[in-house]
């Protein structure tokens, strides 16, 4: 083999063109500055959308949910409404179909849904996402999970649960699906009860636990507890009485009342016919009213109290005036009002005890229809009640100047026009204090309530006098209560049906207070339509009245003001007894 | 000049690791605190679930015919009430 030194090799014999010297060092300096541009893009021109991409894809914010505040009675004890965890169950329809009919069995039974309405929910495979079911309780949720059923995903809930039930459903209200409140106290109170939920920004790893904050946390804040003013011993011995008369009547509906006298607060609410908050099915219709405060009717009898007092208080009659109700029909501005039975002559306590409208028509000749109706209105009727609660209704009280003469005789013994219960036992706080109306509150009261004078002192102990008489033996007996000297007033109005007074329906009412010595409470009672055994006030609401006013009073421990006979003996040393 | 240079290097790894263990200390106590908050909120749900549970066994309707039907108790009424005077005439009242 021939051997070259390096420059007499013959491959450098021919010299190159020196273009492609030059080709190679201009490629590679283009080679170069790609770079330096694709470096200078990523690194400064776009740098903050890969940074964005990038945090998408190991940054999460996650949502602290709040819980929604409890509600309780007014001992602070009894739970009314609270929020436990639960579940949404959800699908993905695609991975849903790999399951086995074992499976979907066991979760259509878990779910108490047939199988079939799971497979055909989950037909639409283009959707990723059908809820199953929502608010499924943990437990059934923890059951689910261990089926391991590809494509069944879980969402945390709350959910709320209403351990009084029926009882105290109209009062509370409810939610709906989304945690808001829809009735009642839920709906009054929503953004008080609802919390602010709070927020954290966190890296999560490849595995989905949460690894570090990348902010400062934002903490949610619980919604606030509310305590109510009900107290549900006294709201359950209501419902029950309430109860009981309305299967006793065969009535239509019912509703009562019961408010604290001294402080205004609502001590119990009960309508029927009530629902079952927890059970999503029964809340509709009839049901959800809250007859006590939504529902208005014309008052009848109950009204003549007020009448009477305005009255007395104005000077224009004595509780001697004398009126004769002749034989029980009395022709007055064309038209003829008629008593229940032939009175004769009765002074102002005989007329509200005999409940005759004679004797109001002929009291309320010697009033003005101004008086009248700023006394009515005093009393807040035709107003929106002041308290804080959906649906409130003002009723009807029409303006003075619009009415006909035999208006104001027919509006002093409570027709023509429109109140509501909850209007009626507070317009009747002011027999129970000192002749004025206390304001009222549907929340536990700390401190003094506030009060509006409507008739004096004097008054207002003389009626309590006629109420008392009215509710005694002559009177609406039934009202009567063992060892409580009780005052109240029975109503009897008939409906309106069909634009006429109907000769059949009534709504039989009773409103009164106890006891008479130092009132404490003031109750009332309205049943509507009772079908069996008599429809008179002092016949169906009294005796619920009685039922309710014992109750109360003893879990109040309200020191009894009237004599009893003692069947218990007792030894010296124990004290006297009463 | 050279034992400046290798005190500094010693300096230097030694804070090196060090912040290594830090930061896997942070991330170790970080989830230690993570599953203890876990814990609180499920000792929470769990309390109110008890708290719940209460409520549904002290419901009035359930005690009332608990207290009526199987212990046979009735109502007290003031004829079998002894009322005692209370010895300071200051006090008016007292809610059970």
């Amino acid at each position: 083999m021939k051997r070259f030194g390096f420059h007499e090799s013959p491959v450098l014999a021919g010299r190159p063109a020196f273009w492609r010297a030059r080709l190679v060092v201009i490629v590679l300096m283009l080679g170069f500055v790609a770079l330096a541009v694709k470096a200078l893009n990523l690194q400064i021109l776009s740098n903050e959308f890969l940074q964005r991409q990038g945090e998408r894809r190991y940054e999460r914010t996650l949502v602290l949910q709040a819980s929604r505040g409890k509600i309780l009675d007014r001992s602070g004890s009894v739970v009314l409404a609270s929020s436990v965890p639960a579940r949404a169950i959800w699908a993905i329809p695609e991975d849903f179909h790999k399951a086995t009919e074992a499976q979907v069995a066991d979760l259509a039974r878990l779910l108490g849904v047939k199988p079939a309405e799971l497979r055909q929910r989950t037909q639409d495979e283009d959707k990723n996402f059908v809820y199953l079911q929502r608010q499924v309780s943990a437990d059934k949720a923890k059951a689910i999970q261990q089926l391991k059923i590809p494509g069944i995903q879980q969402l945390a809930e709350t959910r709320r649960f209403y351990p009084e039930g029926e009882v105290m459903a109209h009062v509370v209200g409810f939610t709906n699906i989304e945690d808001r409140g829809i009735e009642g106290i839920e709906l009054a109170f929503n953004d008080r009860l609802s919390g602010q939920p709070g927020s954290r920004r966190v890296i999560r790893d490849r595995l989905g636990r949460v690894v570090e904050d990348v902010q400062a946390v934002v903490p949610p804040v619980d919604g606030q507890n509310l305590q109510l003013s009900i107290d549900a011993g006294i709201q359950f011995d209501t419902y029950t009485a309430l109860k009981a008369a309305m299967k006793e009547h065969q009535a239509r509906a019912a509703a009562a009342i019961v408010l604290d006298a001294r402080s205004g607060e609502i001590l119990a609410m009960v309508n029927l016919p009530s629902y079952d908050p927890n059970d999503t099915a029964e809340r509709t219709g009839q049901a959800l009213r809250n007859r006590v405060v939504t529902d208005t009717f014309e008052p009848g009898s109950i009204m003549k109290p007020f009448t009477a007092a305005l009255a007395l208080d104005e000077g224009i009659i004595t509780t001697h005036t004398q009126f004769d109700t002749g034989n029980g029909r009395y022709s007055y501005q064309g038209a003829v009002i008629s008593d229940v039975s032939r009175n004769g002559v009765l002074d102002v306590g005989g007329i509200i005890q005999r409940s005759s409208n004679i004797g109001m028509t002929m009291i309320s000749e010697k009033l003005s229809s101004q008086s009248m109706w700023e006394t009515f209105s005093a009393l807040g009727f035709g107003r929106v009640p002041q308290t804080h609660f959906p649906g409130m209704a003002s009723g009807r009280l029409r303006p003075w100047q619009r009415w006909r003469p035999i208006e104001r005789a027919t509006m002093a013994y409570g027709y023509g026009l429109s109140v509501s219960l909850l209007q009626v036992a507070h317009a009747y706080t002011v027999f129970a204090r000192n002749g004025d109306m206390v304001s009222l509150s549907l929340l536990r009261r700390e401190g003094q309530p506030t009060s509006v004078q409507v008739y004096s002192p004097q008054i207002a102990l003389l009626m309590r006098g006629m109420l008392e008489a009215a509710a005694g033996p002559d009177g609406a007996k039934r009202a009567q209560v063992q060892g409580y000297r009780v005052a109240g007033k029975s109503g009897t109005a008939r409906k309106i049906v069909n634009g006429q007074y109907s000769k059949t329906k009534y709504r039989g009412s009773f409103v009164g207070l106890a006891p008479v010595s130092d009132p404490r409470i003031v109750v009332a009672v309205s049943i509507d339509e009772p079908g069996a055994g008599g429809y008179y006030g002092g016949r169906v609401a009294a005796p619920v009245f009685s039922d309710i006013v014992s109750s109360t009073l003893r879990r109040l421990g309200v020191r009894p003001d009237a004599p009893v006979d003692s069947l218990v003996a007792v030894a010296e040393q124990g004290g006297r007894t009463q | 000049m050279v034992r400046l240079t290798l005190f500094l290097a010693v300096l230097l790894m030694a804070s090196a690791i060090s912040l290594v263990t830090v930061r896997f200390q942070t991330r170790e106590l970080f989830v230690a605190s993570e599953r203890l908050k876990s814990h609180a909120h499920e000792l929470d749900a769990e309390w109110r679930r008890l708290q719940l549970e209460r409520a549904e066994l002290a419901r009035n309707a359930r005690i009332d015919s608990l207290a009526r039907t199987d212990l046979h108790l009735v109502s007290v009424t003031p004829d079998r009430t002894i009322y005692l005077q209370q010895p300071e005439p200051a006090v008016t009242e007292a809610r059970p």
